[in-house]
């Protein structure tokens, strides 16, 4: 279980996230939304460790363990994942070998072997097939050139590589074509269990109809305005944030 | 030329033209009237130039008069067996034992014991220690030696020329291909303080096509004082590839000078690998002499603790239709000091000259520091140049993102220097010779490569 307690997150000295609670329990996909600047993805950065963002209060534990306390990396090792909002292009690093970094040295820390070459080969071939992912891509570097959905695509790779406990999904559906997003949301749905716990951030209702949320909440000004099924996000859609406005503050 | 007058000499300056006069007689070619007057031409020079300081511009950043305060005596060398253990520890397992014909030259020495000088002889190459050369020169290197694209008014040179003791005289024949490269291995000796002055003559005749790796290494000689030069005429359609991988000892004095000149449709591909040595000079003379011709020079060059090393390129477009392209990459840990000075000269008449420069420094201290300073000089007008440059830290966005795939942050570092120096070591189109330098990358690093 992902427990948020009366979060406080400062970014250059200014209070992003004011006394956010959630909890979000294994084996369930839970949507967030929200209007533009209301701390989404800050609330994911935090979760991932990012260290510009100072955490001032409150806690955050994934399965009883400590998050704010472990290394970005060591976050990664107990299971959490955040597929970016805007995927980072890093010259000169092949996506095949950042893969293998990435893969391997989860294992290593975990106390699993390493990937063979070919075994590792097969592993990727297989998971960028069912993301419609064109080998070539991998052996560009690192998202350079790549498509705005092409990227996001990568990020739903990593994640079927990695197989995370905790997938924080931030607006992976923003800029893909219908047929993009059907295609992510049907590998984001393969991967869900009863183990894995799911957050996904997007503004949009529609892909809530292919990912659908055990529950929605909805953010505004830094915490946790509403929460409640997936009608939520119907309604959101009818009436959008005005409710909101201010109300939270 | 009028060239400046010293009005006095520091105790190394000094030095310097004692060390020439006791070791006169004995230099190689000494009753040679062609070699002998080179070397006397050549000490008069450095007598008036004396040593480069930083009011001289090609030496701004690297005053090499206040730091050299010591001069070694000349090296000896003693014919001592070098084994393939300490070849691979000198140079690093991965260069050592590079697919090629090897030459190995020691404390000056061309070591026949180590070269594989029957090999070449039958690919089409002449080949033959220098010191031997010059104790009776062959034609071809009376009309070489000190004449490809010569400089009066660099000391380090003028100092080469006077007191060089070994190195080879290579002959790559007309429409000579070779099939591996020619790997040249200079090394140090062993023991105490000595100087080493070595010079290569090469010369690739008219549409040949060869790789010259130039490897230098220390089986541990103590502060060395290394001053290496390399004079390389290419003919008309010929090809050539000169790499350079540097890695004397922390404590040595590494000073080289390429002076290349190439013919008509030429092609030159250079690469410069540093990571060794105190101080480091690399210059590289290169000009145009014939049309159609193109030349890249490029490098990366790594430095902690204290090093500095001073990359400082001349390309001269004497002729039309010529294009030069520079790209170098430095990562610099604690006090260490890069400086890359890269000018480009159009001559009047040298139209549709294309010479773009780029150098990039990765700043992993905040007591590193990178100095950069590109110069065009042009006089044609149907030209197209450019330079750029840059420095930075790590980009934390970018270490992040590794971080949170599980990546320990050390080893998301080295991943992202590894790219940096990536950027330059794709110029190296030899797979070995590249996944050979990216080893000896991460080697530096201290890490294993993926
Ligand atoms: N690194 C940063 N430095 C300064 N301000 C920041 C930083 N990160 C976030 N902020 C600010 O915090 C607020 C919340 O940003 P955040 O990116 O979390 O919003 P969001 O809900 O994800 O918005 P969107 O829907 O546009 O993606 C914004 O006002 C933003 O400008
Ligand atoms: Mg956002």
């Amino acid at each position: 279980m992902l427990e948020i307690k009366n979060l406080h997150v400062n970014v250059d000295g200014r209070e992003i996230l004011n006394g956010l609670d959630l909890t979000l329990p294994q084996g369930e996909v839970h949507a967030i939304m929200g209007p533009n600047g209301s701390g989404k993805s800050t609330l994911a950065y935090v979760l991932a460790g990012k260290r510009e963002y100072e955490v001032t209060a409150g806690s955050v534990t994934w399965k009883g363990e400590d998050l704010l306390a472990m290394e970005p990396s060591e976050r990664a090792v107990a299971g959490v994942f955040l597929a970016f909002q805007y995927p980072i292009e890093i010259p000169g690093v092949a996506t095949m070998t950042f893969l293998r970094t990435a893969v391997n040295a989860l294992r290593k820390a975990r106390g699993e072997a390493e990937l063979s070459t070919p075994d590792f080969l097969r592993f990727v071939r297989e998971k960028a097939q069912a993301l419609k992912i064109e080998p070539e891509m991998l052996k560009r570097p690192l998202n350079v050139g790549f498509s705005g959905g092409e990227k996001k695509r990568n990020e739903i790779l990593q994640m079927a590589l990695l197989e995370p406990s905790l997938c924080v999904l931030d607006e992976t559906d923003s800029g893909l074509d219908i047929d993009a997003m059907r295609i992510v949301a049907e590998g984001v749905n393969a991967l869900r269990s009863p183990e894995r716990a799911m957050l996904v951030i997007t503004h949009y209702q529609r892909l809530l109809n292919y990912i659908v949320p055990d529950r929605v909440h909805v953010l505004s000004d830094g915490r946790v305005a509403r929460s409640g099924g997936p009608e939520v996000a119907l309604e959101l859609e009818e009436s959008g944030y005005t409710e909101f406005d201010g109300k939270a503050a | 030329m009028d060239l400046p007058v010293q009005q006095f000499r520091t105790k190394a300056e000094q030095a310097y033209l004692d060390l020439f006069e006791t070791a006169e007689d004995a230099l190689p070619g000494a009753r040679d009237p062609f070699v002998s007057g080179l070397r006397a031409k050549a000490i008069g020079a450095y007598g008036r130039l004396g040593l480069p300081h930083r009011r001289v511009e090609a030496w701004k950043y690297t005053d090499l008069r206040a730091r050299l305060t010591e001069v070694n005596p000349l090296v000896k060398a003693d014919g001592a067996a070098v084994s393939e253990a300490e070849l691979g520890q000198a140079l690093g397992a991965e260069i050592a034992s590079l697919p090629a014909y090897r030459l190995v030259v020691v404390e000056g020495d061309l070591r026949a014991d180590l070269s594989d000088l029957a090999g070449l002889k039958s690919a089409g190459v002449e080949a033959v220690s220098l010191a031997r050369a010059l104790e009776k020169p062959p034609v071809w290197l009376k009309r070489t030696l000190a004449q490809v694209n010569p400089r009066a008014d660099d000391a380090v040179l003028a100092l080469n020329a006077a007191l060089m003791t070994g190195g080879i005289a290579l002959r790559i024949g007309e429409g000579v291909i070779l099939d591996k490269p020619v790997h040249l291995i200079q090394l140090d000796g062993v023991g105490d303080p000595a100087s080493i002055f070595t010079r290569n003559v090469v010369v690739a005749e008219t549409g040949s096509a060869a790789t010259l790796v130039e490897s230098f290494g220390s089986l541990g000689l103590r502060l060395l004082q290394r001053n290496a030069a390399t004079e390389l005429r290419i003919g008309a359609k010929a090809a050539v590839k000169h790499v350079k991988v540097q890695r004397d000892r922390d404590d040595a004095f590494h000073l080289s000078t390429w002076l290349v000149e190439l013919g008509a449709d030429a092609r030159y591909d250079a690469f410069q690998f540093s990571t060794g040595a105190s101080l480091t000079r690399n210059q590289v003379y290169l000009c145009f002499a014939g049309e159609g011709s193109a030349a890249d020079i490029s490098g990366a060059f790594l430095l902690r603790a204290r090093q500095h090393c001073d990359t400082t390129l001349l390309v001269e477009h004497r002729v039309p239709r010529c294009t030069s392209r520079e790209l170098f990459k430095g990562v610099l840990d604690g006090e260490a000091r890069g400086v890359f000075q890269g000018k480009i000269i159009v001559s009047p008449g040298a139209q549709k000259t294309d010479g773009k420069q780029m150098a990039g420094a990765l700043l992993l201290s905040e007591t590193a520091e990178f100095d950069s300073k590109p110069e065009l000089e042009i006089f044609a007008d149907d030209v197209v140049c450019g330079h750029g440059s840059t420095s930075g830290q790590i980009d934390e966005e970018l270490l992040f993102y590794l971080e949170a795939r599980g990546i320990p942050e050390s080893q998301a570092r080295a991943l992202l220097i590894q790219a940096f120096v990536g950027e330059a070591l794709e110029k190296v189109e030899d797979e070995a010779l590249r996944e050979a330098l990216g080893h000896a990358s991460a080697d530096w690093l201290g890490v294993r490569v993926e």
